[in-house]
């Protein structure tokens, strides 16, 4: 029944991402100063948002474990994190994309690119490290505390490019430039289709993930018991 | 639509779905590989008991 | 408050009885140091790099000292017995990173003047601004290394985590330090756009500090 709803739902995010993907190519005009470059815009930013929604949802999980001792928080906080550097990876090589036309080099050591390379470091630090630690619990204590060392450097990210002049665009969307409209409404609009179409993907492989890591800790206990016999 | 631009365009859009395209079927892969192995203990554990 | 001298004093003398790591950590640094000079073009002043290398040094040498920090306990299970007595986690993770930070200040003070005189760089231009910066990047290297020494004490692959989860987080207060060293050393001074810097130095460390104290029972309670 479960995977049922959630096949419905990956059925779901996958039409509409190509109904977006639809209007986007077709339907939008060309930015006046980008061309058509510009449109990777529609996914470099809702995936960063993705991504760093995922890992602020690790950090909360991980305080939970950390309170609770329930391991079911630990289990959403590796689905989380690894959802969220996959789109923190999508982010990086969207914006390098961009960066080769718009700059005319793939990378720049700019702050915000900076951070956001930082973040991919460190979460991928955490990823590693749960690999190596054997024993369960131990594994989720270790990996919560660092998962909430992890979320300042997504904060410092976040915050960037207000912090520092960067060569990196400042903020246009709405909600973060206080009202003030910095994007035409139109393609604002589909940017935040785009971002549901993307939240809903992620949703979907992040309970894909959540099931797995349950089936794993099923085997993992399976396999000590067996070894017990 | 900018012919200039067009091409990294795709390379933008292709790095996006590509990435997501192959997480999706890592996923698929680990989940049957992951099947085959519970199925495969739990087998091991119910001949161990017929036999016991 | 006792407690924590008590803990830092315990791991000064240790340390200062056998310098292990000590010695270790300064050789290192001078090693660090010859070699980067092959690598860069040091005919000038060490004007563009200098704050950059500096912190290189201070960052790989310092890991030498603040990976052993909790790894030293482990013999004898004298961890165990220090989680064990009624000593609060806190006051034993805030012991041991003073003891970590009065270690490196050493380090710091053994390299910095000889960088000086390899580099030809003018380090005691501004010198208060140098100990305030050095006092503030290298309490937040010492809290952080200090962290996930506790954090990785037990693991199987201690030695190959530790510095792929250390450095990356080490790099915020790495990046601070090397930008304001690098304009104290040109000579410049702190400027009106350094101070994001400054304010992200002090930032890191209140919040690292704090985080850590928080969270260390988690960690040492096994």
């Amino acid at each position: 029944m479960k995977t049922k709803i959630l096949m419905a739902m990956a059925l779901c995010s996958g039409l509409y991402l190509v109904r977006n993907l639809y209007i986007i190519l077709l339907q939008l005009p060309d930015e006046a100063a980008q061309g058509a470059i510009y449109r990777i815009m529609y996914f470099h930013v809702p995936g960063w948002i993705t991504s760093f929604s995922a890992y602020f949802l690790a950090a909360v999980a991980s305080l939970y474990y950390l309170v609770k001792r329930d391991s079911r928080a630990d289990e959403f906080a590796v689905a989380l994190t690894e959802v969220g550097t996959i789109f923190t990876l999508l982010g990086l090589g969207t914006g390098m994309v961009w960066a080769r036309i718009i700059w005319g080099v793939w990378w720049v050591w700019d702050p915000r690119l900076t951070w956001a390379f930082i973040c991919f470091l460190i979460y991928a630090g955490y990823l590693m490290l749960r690999k190596t630690i054997d024993e369960p619990g131990q594994r989720a204590r270790i990996a919560a505390v660092v998962s909430l060392f992890a979320f300042i450097s997504v904060v410092i990210t976040y915050k960037s490019i207000d912090w520092w002049r960067t060569q990196h665009p400042g903020a246009v969307l709405s909600f973060r430039t206080g009202g003030e409209q910095r994007i035409d409404p139109g393609m604002e609009h589909m940017l935040f289709q785009n971002w549901f179409a993307l939240t809903a993907f992620a949703a979907v492989i992040m309970f894909l993930r959540l099931g797995q890591e349950r089936m794993q800790r099923e085997l993992d206990a399976l396999r000590r018991y067996t070894h017990n016999l | 639509m900018d012919e200039r631009n067009f091409q990294y365009m795709f390379y933008g859009f292709a790095v996006a779905w590509f990435l997501l395209a192959a997480y999706l079927l890592t996923l698929v892969a680990r989940e049957s590989k992951l099947r085959k192995e519970v199925d495969t203990l739990k087998r091991m554990l119910e001949e161990r008991e017929n036999k016991g | 408050m006792r407690h924590v001298l008590t803990i830092a004093w315990k791991d000064l003398r240790s340390e200062l009885r056998t310098k292990e790591s000590i010695n270790a950590a300064a050789a290192f640094s001078m090693v660090i140091l010859v070699l980067f000079s092959f690598v860069l073009d040091i005919s000038g002043e060490a004007r563009e790099f200098g704050g950059g290398l500096l912190w290189l040094v201070f960052a790989f040498a310092g890991a030498l000292v603040l990976n052993r920090s909790f790894a030293r306990e482990q013999s004898n299970d004298c961890l165990e017995a220090l989680v064990a007595s009624p000593l609060p986690g806190w006051a034993l993770f805030l012991g041991k990173a003073l003891a970590n930070f009065a270690l490196l200040a050493i380090v710091e003070l053994v390299a910095l003047p000889v960088f000086g005189i390899l580099f030809n760089a003018e380090w005691l231009r501004f010198p208060g601004w140098i100990a305030l910066i050095c006092a503030l990047a290298t309490w937040g290297m010492t809290v952080i290394g200090t962290m996930f020494s506790a954090l990785t004490v037990n693991l199987r692959l201690r030695e190959l985590m530790l510095p792929v989860l250390v450095y990356p987080m080490l790099i915020p207060v790495l990046m601070a330090a090397m930008q304001l060293t690098s304009a104290l050393l040109s000579g410049a001074g702190i400027a009106a756009d350094d101070w994001v810097w400054v304010k992200l130095l002090i930032g890191f460390d209140i919040i690292f500090t704090s985080l850590s104290l928080a969270l260390i029972d988690v960690i040492l309670v096994n």
